[in-house]
């Protein structure tokens, strides 16, 4: 029996489930493992019998969270796909600013029409089975997260960092062509994409399980960088993470 | 010993191209990586270092083991068609970490992917006459020479290169073609001048003997130094991965999605990431960055010497190069070797 299968989406750009259709372009064999019941962006049916939900998208308002729990409730597993998801993504670099602040900046006189908090991944709301990272998510990342899963197991990610797969693809180093890259403290398994195009990492992918910040923050820093755009740097992707580091998580 | 004239060097390799894959260094971003050269004009003799070592030529950083079928549970090897290769322009730090990995992996359980590999590369070598960048340390760990059993070593002499032949492997390269000459006494002597030039040009970077790199790495297993670096090192493993004499893999299994056709493969892996001592039940058996760290200087200095006779570590300095931390074995050895001192004086001076 094909497992049946469901995506959804909270607050995001979509990228990602661009990307699975992508990824069913040009391996149509998935449609032969699993069963597509729900997806938007793709089909008008539509069905809540589902066993592994892939769900897209960070939780910016109080109201999604009973959405997001009625999918882990009818979902034997729940998988987090894309930064959004699995970060908070770049929605959550608000949260290090006063959240009244940024509805100012945001709606303007119109603030108060609007429900939001601070950005969060899904894992601050539900029990988060297993993660595809990225922004967008990697094609080939996706199928084997579903080999895995049909095998019977979760989708297993690299732990290590994106400078390993940096150097088997033989890039030379961002830091000695004199840019910056987050890649020593980012989760690899985009095959140094960034790098390879000639930019230094972003940290998409989120952090490594024992990022040294102390050392890469020395590190942009001896390439000139002031403590403001460090801070920058690090919350395009990372801002939750980082501020969970320094004991914060919102409320 | 021969002479090969540098307008011929060209012709040369053209004649190689006919029969071999020649790979040479080529620049990128102001590096240099090894990759096949398609055209003669475009071989680089004179290079500083390349960013992987050409030991990926044996030891591919991926490389397939064999094939399996899921559902017959059938398994067929997948040996890949090795072609004839020459690699041109090896620096003798690198000769020198072959001659590590032929010792390595032809020791016990001898490593068939490697030996078909290494039995169809013939390597022509290259003299540096200076530096290769400021954090080399060849001389010191004494691979600034031509090690025993190379093919084909050339050195460079102006207008000529003088071609040391090594093996029966390198015989072969040059054999029967006229571009290479006899060389005369003047030849002769523009080698020997050429050689007593180059040494002053190198530094002896390594404050202690490098005799005594296994004991003072013994001495040194408890150093506050390396809770220090342990601190100020990211885990990138980059510099296990730069390195000409690392070897570790990893193995993995890819199938497809009918779960049918796989294969299993290897990839390089680095002792320097959180997890690469982690065993079944999930005990990390170096659980710290400053253990990993330990393991690391202790392989190359120590436990590979006592294994095979050989240092672990060449001094081509790729791994200070590419650290994003600047920790570099000059510094840490030498640290090491300042502290150990005080104590040593102490006793000798008890005694
Ligand atoms: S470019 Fe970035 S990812 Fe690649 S080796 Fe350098 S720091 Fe690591
Ligand atoms: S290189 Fe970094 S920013 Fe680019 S895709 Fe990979 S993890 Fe994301
Ligand atoms: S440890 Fe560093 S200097 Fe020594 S051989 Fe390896 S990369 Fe070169
Ligand atoms: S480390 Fe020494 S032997 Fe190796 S390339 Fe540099 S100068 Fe040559
Ligand atoms: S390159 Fe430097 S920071 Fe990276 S693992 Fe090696 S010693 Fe640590």
């Amino acid at each position: 029996m094909k497992p049946k299968v469901a995506f959804f989406e909270f607050t995001s750009c979509e990228g990602c489930q661009l990307t699975v259709l992508d990824t069913l372009q040009r391996h149509p064999e998935l449609l032969e493992v699993i069963e597509i019941v729900q997806f938007r962006e793709a089909m008008t049916e539509r069905s809540d019998d589902y066993q592994i939900a892939f769900i897209e998208g960070s939780c910016t308002r109080p109201s999604d969270e009973e959405k997001i729990r009625e999918i882990r409730t009818q979902a034997q597993i729940v998988i987090a796909v894309g930064a959004c998801a699995h970060l908070g993504g770049i929605n959550a670099i608000r949260n290090r600013m006063p959240l009244d602040d940024v509805r100012e900046y945001v709606y303007g006189d119109k603030k108060d029409w609007f429900e939001t908090y601070p950005a969060r991944p899904l894992s601050a709301v539900i029990k988060v089975d297993a993660v595809i990272p990225g922004c967008p998510i990697d094609r080939d990342e996706f199928a084997m997260a579903v080999t895995h899963l049909l095998q019977g197991r979760m989708p297993a990610i690299p732990d290590y960092p994106l400078c390993i797969e940096c150097k088997l693809t033989e890039n030379v180093c961002m830091f000695l062509r004199g840019q910056t890259c987050l890649g020593p403290i980012t989760r690899a398994g985009c095959d140094a994409i960034c790098p390879s195009c000639g930019q230094g990492c972003e940290g998409c992918r989120g952090l490594v399980p024992s990022p040294n910040l102390g050392s890469i923050k020395e590190a942009l820093r001896e390439r000139g960088m002031t403590e403001e755009q460090i801070d920058a740097r690090l919350s395009l992707f990372l801002t939750y993470q980082t501020m969970q580091m320094d004991g914060v998580t919102p409320a | 010993m021969k002479i090969l004239p540098k307008h011929s060097l060209k012709a040369w390799v053209e004649r190689l191209r006919a029969t071999h894959r020649v790979v040479a260094p080529r620049e990128t971003y102001g590096q240099y990586i090894f990759e096949e050269i398609e055209n003669a004009d475009d071989l680089v003799l004179d290079y500083h270092t390349s960013v992987l070592p050409p030991k990926k030529y044996l030891l591919p950083p991926r490389e397939d083991l064999f094939a399996f079928n899921a559902k017959t549970m059938e398994m067929s090897p997948l040996i890949e068609e090795i072609q004839p290769t020459v690699i041109m322009a090896l620096h003798t730090c690198d000769l020198h970490a072959i001659t590590l990995l032929d010792k390595i992996q032809g020791t016990g359980h001898t490593d068939q992917h490697y030996q078909a590999r290494r039995r169809k590369t013939t390597l022509v070598s290259i003299e540096c006459l200076k530096p290769c960048m400021d954090h080399a340390f060849c001389k010191s760990m004494g691979t600034l020479a031509v090690p025993e059993g190379f093919d084909v070593h050339l050195t460079d002499l102006g207008d000529r290169y003088a071609v040391d032949i090594g093996s029966e492997q390198g015989e072969q390269l040059i054999e029967g073609l006229s571009l290479f000459w006899e060389p005369v006494e003047a030849d002769y002597d523009r080698v020997n001048q050429v050689m007593a030039g180059k040494w002053p040009n190198f530094d002896y970077r390594l404050d202690c003997d490098v005799t005594d790199l296994p004991d003072l790495l013994a001495a040194s297993q408890d150093s506050a130094l390396w809770d220090e670096v342990g601190d100020t090192c990211l885990a990138c493993g980059q510099c296990t991965k730069v390195c000409p004499t690392c070897y570790c893999f990893d193995v993995l299994d890819e199938i497809d999605l009918k779960l049918e056709h796989g294969k299993r493969i290897r990839v390089w892996d680095s002792c320097l990431i959180e997890k690469f001592a982690v065993v079944a039940g999930g005990h990390n058996f170096r659980s710290s960055q400053a253990r990993r760290l330990r393991h690391r200087f202790l392989r190359k200095g120590k436990y590979q010497f006592e294994s095979y006779g050989l240092l672990g570590c060449v001094g081509c300095g790729r791994c200070a190069l590419s650290c994003p931390a600047h920790i570099t074995p000059i510094g840490l050895l030498n640290t090491l070797a300042e502290r150990r001192r005080p104590a040593t004086e102490e006793a000798s001076s008890r005694s």
